[in-house]
C-alpha cells in the first residue's frame, strides 16, 4: 500500500474551510476536523482553543486504522463510519478518501443520523478537492528551491530548555 | 509522507522510533518531552498497558524553528517493540518520513535487535519504502550499563552494508545522545523533502 504526498494550497484550503463550514451549519455539530489516515491535522472548523487537535488527530487516526485491520480480519476492507457515544459529547469519523478522514463532534442539538448524512456529503466535496491538488506540484513559492546547510540546521533544531 | 500546508504555513513530518521490546524507545519520548520548552512540545500520549509496556503507540508532537515562513512540525511515534504486536507496529508506520532505529546494547538482547531491524524492513515494505533510502538513524541505548557489545560490534550487527547511517551511544533515561539523534533524523527527513543546497567548500 503506497501512501500519498498531501499539500494544501491556499486556494484549496479556501475551499475545504467553506465545505467544512457548510457541513457545521448543515448538520449542527459543534466541530469538523479533517486528518490525514496517519494522523495529522489538515483542515478544522469550529475548534475551540482548549481542544487539543493534534492528540485528537493521533488517537483517531490510531483507532480507525485498528478498526480498518479489524474489518480485514472480517473479510472486509474497512468499516468506513465509526461512531464514539458520550454523555455529553459524541464524535462520528468517516472515510474522506484513501489519505483523509473526516472527525465531526457533536452533542445533543444533532442526531448521528443528521451528522452521518451531511459527512457523506461533505466527504464527496473534500475528497474532489484534495484529488485536485494532487495534481498540482507539492512543493512552490518559498519551498521550491532546495534548502542551504543554514535552513537545514534551524528548521530541524531541537533544544532542550 | 509529508504534507505541507501553505495556508497554516506548516510542514508536518512523521517520525517512528523503532526497535525491540524494552530498548527505551518510550524514554526517548518522555526525555524530550520533560526537556523541551513548552512552546515547542504538545501533550504526549502513552498507550500502555497496566505494566506501562507500550500497547499501541507513544505520540509527541514537536517544533523547530521552521523554515521561510513555514513552522516544521514533527510528530514523534513509538511501536509497540513486543513481538506480537507486529500488527499494529504496521499501522503506526503508515505515512513515516523518517525512522530512529533504538537498539538495546546489551549483549543478551543483540539477537532481538536484528530481529526488530528485520522486522521493520519488512513492515516499510508494506508502504512501498525501504531501508536503503528511509531517512534512519541508528540509536545504541543502555551504554551506561555493564554487559553491553561495543560499539564497533553494534555498527557490525545493525549498521554495516552499503549505506551507513549517522548513529549515536545513548542512555535514553538521562538523556544522553537523545537530541543528537531527534536533531539528526529531522534533518534527514528535511533533506529527503527539499534537497539541500551545494555550496562551495562544502
Amino acid at each position: 500500500m503506497r501512501v500519498h504526498d498531501i499539500v494544501i494550497h491556499e486556494a484549496d484550503a479556501v475551499r475545504i474551510d467553506a465545505v467544512l463550514g457548510r457541513f457545521l451549519a448543515d448538520s449542527s455539530c459543534a466541530a469538523a476536523l479533517l486528518i490525514d489516515r496517519s494522523g495529522q491535522p489538515l483542515a478544522e472548523s469550529g475548534v475551540s482553543r482548549t481542544l487539543d487537535t493534534g492528540s485528537i488527530g493521533a488517537l483517531a487516526a490510531g483507532a480507525f486504522s485498528a478498526t480498518a485491520a479489524l474489518a480485514r480480519l472480517l473479510g472486509e476492507s474497512e468499516f468506513s463510519v465509526l461512531f464514539h457515544e458520550g454523555v455529553r459529547e459524541s464524535m462520528h469519523v468517516s472515510t474522506v478518501d484513501d489519505d483523509t478522514i473526516l472527525l465531526a463532534i457533536f452533542d445533543e442539538r444533532t442526531t448521528v443520523g443528521m451528522v452521518r448524512l451531511f459527512a457523506r456529503e461533505a466527504s464527496t466535496s473534500i475528497g474532489g478537492i484534495l484529488e485536485e491538488s494532487r495534481k498540482r506540484p507539492k512543493r512552490v513559492g518559498a519551498l521550491a528551491a532546495p534548502l542551504t546547510a543554514e535552513e537545514m540546521r534551524r528548521a530541524g533544531d531541537h533544544r532542550s530548555a | 509522507m509529508s504534507i505541507i500546508n501553505y495556508a497554516a504555513r506548516v510542514i508536518n513530518f512523521k517520525v517512528v522510533y523503532y526497535g525491540p521490546g524494552l530498548a527505551g524507545k518510550t524514554a526517548n519520548l518522555q526525555n524530550i518531552h520533560q526537556r523541551l520548552p513548552d512552546g515547542n512540545k504538545g501533550k504526549m500520549i502513552s498507550l500502555a498497558t497496566g505494566d506501562d509496556r507500550t500497547l499501541f503507540f507513544d505520540f509527541l508532537p514537536v517544533s523547530a524553528l521552521g523554515v521561510r515562513g513555514f513552522t516544521t512540525r514533527f510528530q514523534l511515534y513509538t511501536v509497540p517493540g513486543q513481538t506480537h504486536y507486529n500488527m499494529t507496529r504496521k499501522l503506526v508506520l503508515r505515512g513515516v518520513d523518517g525512522v530512529v532505529f533504538v537498539a538495546d546494547s546489551q549483549w543478551d538482547r543483540l539477537r532481538d535487535n536484528v530481529e526488530s531491524y528485520r522486522n521493520l524492513d519488512e513492515n516499510l515494505k508494506e508502504y512501498g519504502l525501504n531501508l536503503a533510502t528511509i531517512p534512519l538513524v541508528m540509536q545504541y541505548n543502555k551504554r551506561d550499563l555493564d554487559r553491553i557489545a561495543p560499539m564497533d560490534y553494534m555498527e557490525f550487527l545493525l549498521n554495516r552494508g552499503e549505506r551507513r547511517v549517522p548513529s549515536f551511544e545513548a542512555v535514553a533515561v538521562d538523556g544522553t545522545g537523545v537530541f543528537d539523534t531527534l536533531n539528526t533524523v529531522s534533518r534527514l527527513v528535511l533533506v529527503k523533502e527539499f534537497g539541500q543546497v551545494q555550496e562551495a567548500g562544502a
